[in-house]
């Protein structure tokens, strides 16, 4: 069995700027795997490169090893990609938007029903998934995404912040569902600013800054190699000094 | 397909908003009420209309004149005694705009060859056309009055000529020539008809297009702005349906605003057109079967090709407003990204309003005829003047030009293009 992300030497520029330079890494099955780094590190560009939308300069990488850029058409029925900052349709429902996204994976009535009872559930809108999504706030339209990203059951979840925005206790529900998922089959790539997410969600994660990752292993190794108390000393330690 | 479906859906629903629909209502309304007005006013324009007519002369000729007056649409009151203020008041008692005095002594003067003359007063409460009209028909009466008094007198010192060959001996007949068909018909009721018939296209085209691309190239910027692109194209479906459904989506609403348009312009002519300052509208048998004997009317399959020219003209500037909107980082870059393309569709709109363009250099010509957009503008009078190859030949161009342009905003979306050219309006952060 392939692993669920493989990174191999990955380049991506846009014009004169190198945003990633000649990364690896691996991410296993069932494995939820975190990017961690300054702004500007590279971060959403390795998940947009992963997730199909752009292509890369050099290097490769793979998805239970289907091509990135070759098989990309084959990618995208495997995984589910949640951009950072990302809205839905304005003048849709938030049912609506879920009916919509629900077709573009399955034109079976029962499995986009099946699609959409997950993500009702998920998200804990209620009665307000009948309001068009522009009367959300920042975090109800967050939850609604994150029910979306991942109600279609993918093999690999790619999540760019995905509780930026969320109150503690919302944060706290969605790290719970990502978790549950991950122990059910779901591998996740994801990336984020906050290390107690990372130290609870995460099983490894790569210290990523200017375009290379600096160090890969799970936050006790981590913490144990640069004698730091908690994560943020580590990551601290790693930008700073370079 | 079905997935197509659920995009064109989709695409619609975000594209039929409030936003869009009231403005072209609240048009489509003004264009109904301003249309019914100009109908009505015309209408009562077109009612007999009150004079009032102090006859001092009391005589024949006088009698004839009021009778001459009565036949041109003028319902007239007759007084024959007081002056000049007494027949005014009297005039604006009965709200009549017109007044008219026959001197004495009038019929005896005609018939000593001393010209004679009437006084005429119009009342005017406003200065639009609608208030000069009645001293406008007045005028025509008269022309009538003149023509059948100078005829008489003509008649009466030599009754062996007729009077016509003497005041007029010479006449033009008017023939009107297009391609080799030829009717006898004066121009100016011709080039009246045509506009009648077409002016509306052009407006109607050139707001479709500005409308419909830059719906589409701020769905195409909102998408990247609130990321719902990115989504969409992680997601499994092919980008050649997203590209599809947006420009068919936005298609069909042109194809809506259009028809909207269309409705309230045809309302809005036909309240204008409808009353007596038409101008010179052709709606008498003689005309009508002149203007057919030129050919100047559309047939059905005439129809179809105007349809498919201004259909394929909307279409092409969709396809351009795609790849604009692809540059634009957000929904307010978009409005001016289409920049280039409303400039594309202006200089032929404008030429071809003001100008003939048969009759520009060879290089002007050509450059006319490279921009897409001035086809569907001329194809409506070259369909008119039986010019049919050359309205093929702006449908195959179109189409070219639509399929090239696809073909490229496809690529762009199939690249990571989409997401990496941009031209930003906002000012580099240093
Ligand atoms: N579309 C683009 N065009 C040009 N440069 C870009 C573009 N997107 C990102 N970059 C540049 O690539 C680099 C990496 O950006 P990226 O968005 O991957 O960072 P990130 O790690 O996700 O940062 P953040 O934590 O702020 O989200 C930055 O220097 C950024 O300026
Ligand atoms: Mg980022």
């Amino acid at each position: 069995m392939p692993n669920a992300v493989e990174v191999k030497n990955l380049s991506k520029a846009y014009g004169n700027i190198k945003a990633v330079d000649d990364i690896s890494f691996d991410v296993a099955e069932n494995e939820i795997f975190a990017l961690i780094g300054p702004n500007g590190a590279g971060k959403s560009t390795t998940l947009r490169i992963l997730a199909t939308v752009l292509t890369l300069s050099d290097g490769g990488a793979s998805i239970y090893g289907l091509d990135v850029r070759k098989q990309a058409d084959k990618v995208r029925q495997i995984i589910s990609y949640l951009p950072e900052e990302a809205g839905a349709y304005k003048n849709l429902s938030g049912i609506s938007y879920l009916r919509f996204m629900a077709a573009l994976f399955s034109d079976e009535k029962n499995k986009q029903k099946e699609y959409i009872d997950m993500a009702v559930l998920i998200c804990g809108l209620g009665n307000r998934l009948k309001d068009k999504v522009k009367t959300y706030s920042k975090g109800m339209t967050r939850k609604l995404l994150l029910a979306r990203t991942v109600m279609t059951r993918p093999r690999l979840a790619i999540l760019d912040e995905p509780t930026s925005g969320l109150d503690v206790i919302n944060a706290l529900e969605i790290r719970k569902i990502v978790r549950d998922l991950s122990l059910q089959g779901m591998a996740v790539l994801l990336s984020s600013h906050n290390m107690l997410e990372i130290e609870f969600l995460s099983h490894r994660l790569a210290i990523i800054d200017k375009g290379k990752i600096h160090d890969i292993g799970t936050a006790g190794q981590l913490k144990e190699e640069y004698s730091a108390s908690n994560l943020e000393e580590v990551f601290m330690k790693l930008t700073i000094n370079k | 397909m079905k997935k197509f479906l659920t995009l064109l859906k989709k695409e619609i629903q975000e594209l039929l908003t409030p936003q869009m629909l009231v403005p072209l209502l609240v048009i489509v309304v003004v264009f109904v009420f301003v249309g019914k007005i100009i109908g009505k006013e015309t209408s009562k324009a077109k009612a007999p209309q009150a004079i009032e007519i102090l006859d001092l002369d009391k005589s024949a000729t006088s009698q004839q004149v009021i009778s001459i007056i009565e036949k041109t649409n003028f319902l007239p009151n007759v007084s024959h005694s007081g002056g000049a203020e007494e027949v005014i008041a009297k005039a604006k008692e009965k709200n009549a705009k017109v007044a008219l005095i026959i001197p004495s002594g009038f019929e005896a003067g005609i018939k000593n060859f001393q010209p004679q003359k009437m006084e005429v007063y119009t009342i005017m409460k406003n200065f639009s056309v609608m208030a000069s009209v009645n001293s406008q028909i007045l005028k025509a009466a008269l022309g009538a009055i003149n023509d059948g008094l100078s005829n008489q007198l003509l008649a009466n010192s030599n009754p062996k000529i007729d009077p016509i060959a003497i005041k007029q001996p010479v006449l033009a007949d008017d023939f009107v020539v297009i391609g080799e068909k030829q009717a006898n018909i004066s121009p100016t009721l011709v080039s009246g008809f045509i506009t009648s018939q077409t002016t509306f296209i052009p407006i109607i085209l050139f707001l479709v297009i500005v409308l419909a691309s830059q719906l589409i190239a701020t769905s195409i910027a909102t998408e990247k702005e609130n990321k719902t692109l990115e989504t969409l194209l992680s997601s499994p479906i092919s980008r050649k349906a997203v590209v599809a459904s947006k420009l068919m989506a936005a298609g069909l609403v042109a194809l809506l605003t259009a028809g909207v348009y269309l409705f309230g312009m045809r309302y809005y002519m036909s309240g204008i057109t409808g009353g007596a300052i038409g101008g010179a509208a052709a709606t008498d048998e003689a005309s009508k079967a002149a203007i057919a004997q030129l050919g100047l009317t559309l047939s059905t399959p005439d129809y179809l090709m105007l349809g498919l020219s201004l259909f394929l003209g909307i279409l092409a500037a969709l396809a351009i407003a795609i790849i604009l909107g692809s540059f634009a980082e957000d929904s307010k870059a978009a409005q001016g990204v289409v920049a280039p393309l409303m400039v594309l569709v202006l200089i032929p709109y404008i030429l071809t309003m003001f100008l003939d363009v048969s009759s520009f250099s060879s290089g002007m010509k050509i450059l006319i005829w490279l921009i897409p957009f001035s086809h569907p503008f001329m194809a409506a009078p070259n369909l008119l003047l039986g010019q049919t190859s050359s309205v093929w030949y702006g449908i195959l161009y179109l189409a070219f030009f639509f399929v090239v342009f696809v073909f490229i905003a496809a690529k762009i979306f199939a690249s990571d293009k989409i997401f990496t050219m941009k031209i930003s309006f906002k000012k580099k952060r240093p």
